[in-house]
């Protein structure tokens, strides 16, 4: 006879809910109040160095998204020059304006978050990248992800 | 002296004259509404807490979020209703209305306690279960006037949904009913005192949860709105305080099926705290409520557990299973008032 069977395995079903109810773990990390450690080489916002910069604008024709558009700049003393800015409203994050930069004025930072109240505000003049992104207004809880045997996956502090 | 005299007669009319007292408050809309915000809040933090996530936690983060649901319906209340121009307007507005209407109309006839009572009938289980028949007819209207694909199959298999459970529903009310040889709700819960209806007839307590659990589109019975198959079933078309409406009508005809489960099998208000009624005349009934409140957890921790059926799975339940067990417990009753007398 099936029907046995089923409610058995209906109750197995109720059992296990049951048991996640009062199990202890959960995998949610709390952003922004805790943040996962990136590893090495993360592709975060850019930011621009002025001084190595050669303006070859090889950035802004490599950029998939139209991100990157170069922008002139007067500099006292010396003749105009162009330096790249940064849109990122179209910013895709694929990291080829870096790889490309044959002077190395574009490097990778570990900030990827950058919330804005306006769409004007996500544009970065050259002088603003070259301060790169905004610092966090509060310090994350860093936690890392660690594969757990029991739970799966598991975040400790680190 | 007259200001006082009528503030006087107000308070007596609205707190203690079971026809206006039921309705409005207990087991009636102000319940309702409080229940709603706290259930579904308890439906979202179980769910999340089988699936180790934590649930709706940033609305009143020190008490674990559970304002989210006012905050929800605040939205709903200042966001615009789109109404769209192909449908039929008057079937649009007025179908949500009436859904949450009749869902809620069943609850003003509960009775509180044995004196304090809205509804004083010979046949009050009947117009209980009459009423609660008539939602579903405007889950299809709506269906219907959305002039939507996806609202109109919603809408079809809550049709084909409620041909299969209705029967059951009506069997095993009726099973029980010829237990105790009454159709009045108040008499039923009475008799109970001594033993309860879940004992006396199991069968027949059993199919009603589970066509409770059916008609209100519970887990694993969530067929017309189906999110994940017909974006919203009959539901669809509809933003701001209609969908509000519709979001409500499920739970609340869930709760007035939770508070008749309670009455007709859990023993009402026995064992009846008589200490309560010096506080207020319907106070003993908050028994029947807890005892309907644990059901109905029992039901929202469902949707955590189960995945959904097929809509030709359910309809299999509800014929060749439900309608079989209420037959079954019509012949246990018999064999109940055989053997007893």
């Amino acid at each position: 006879m099936e029907l046995p069977k089923r409610v058995v395995h209906h109750i197995e079903a109720l059992l296990t809910g049951a048991k996640y109810l009062v199990a202890k773990p959960r995998m949610t990390v709390m952003y922004p109040e805790e943040a996962q450690i990136l590893p090495e080489g993360y592709r975060g916002m850019p930011k621009f160095n002025r001084e190595k910069c050669r303006s070859c604008s090889l950035c802004a024709r490599i950029c998939p998204a139209n991100a990157i558009k170069m922008y002139t700049v007067e500099v006292e003393g010396e003749k105009k020059k162009k330096y790249p800015g940064i849109n990122y409203n179209r910013c895709i994050f694929c990291g080829f304006c870096v790889d490309i930069c044959p002077a190395g004025a574009l490097e990778f930072t570990d900030i990827h978050d950058y919330a804005s109240y306006s769409l004007e505000d996500l544009v970065f003049k050259p002088d603003r990248f070259a301060e790169g992104p905004p610092p966090r207004p509060f310090k994350p809880k860093l936690v890392k992800p660690m594969l757990d045997e029991e739970v799966g996956l598991k975040y400790v502090p680190g | 002296m007259q200001v006082s005299e009528i503030i006087s007669w107000l308070i007596n009319l609205l707190f203690y004259k079971p026809e206006v007292f039921c309705p409005i408050f207990y087991p009636g809309l102000v319940t309702i509404l409080a229940l709603l915000i706290f259930i579904i809040w308890l439906e979202r933090k179980i769910a999340a807490k089988v699936q180790l996530r934590y649930g709706p936690l940033y609305v009143t983060r020190k008490a674990g979020g559970i304002l989210q649901l006012l905050a929800d319906l605040l939205r709903y209340m200042f966001q615009e209703p789109i109404i769209p121009k192909t449908v039929d307007k008057i079937a649009f507005i007025a179908g949500p209305v009436l859904l949450f209407a009749t869902a809620y109309v069943p609850a003003a006839l509960l009775p509180a306690t044995a004196e304090f009572t809205g509804l004083r009938s010979e046949l009050s289980l009947l117009a209980v279960l009459a009423l609660l028949t008539l939602a579903p007819i405007f889950d299809i209207i709506i269906g219907w006037g959305s002039n939507n694909k996806f609202s109109l199959i919603g809408s079809m298999r809550e049709g084909y949904i409620v041909m299969s459970y209705e029967i059951p529903m009506f069997l095993s009310t009726l099973a029980i009913a010829m237990v105790y040889g009454s159709l009045n709700i108040v008499e039923i819960v009475e008799m109970q005192s001594r033993c309860w209806g879940i004992l006396l007839n199991p069968i027949a307590a059993a199919t009603f949860l589970l066509v409770a659990l059916i008609s209100t589109a519970r887990f694993p019975f969530e067929i017309a709105e189906a999110e994940t198959e017909i974006v919203m079933g009959p539901y669809t078309e509809y933003s701001g305080i209609l969908y509000g409406l519709l979001m409500g009508a499920s739970y609340v005809k869930f709760y007035v099926l939770s508070m008749l489960f309670a009455l007709l099998f859990l023993g009402g208000w026995h064992p009846s705290i008589t200490w309560l009624e010096k506080i207020h005349p319907a106070a003993p009934g908050l028994v029947v409520f807890i005892k309907a409140l644990i059901i109905m957890v029992f039901g929202i921790f469902l949707r955590a557990v189960y995945p959904r059926f097929r809509v030709d799975q359910a309809i299999r339940v509800g014929w060749h299973l439900l309608f079989m067990l209420s037959m079954l417990s019509i012949a246990y009753s018999l064999a109940v008032i055989w053997l007893v007398g």
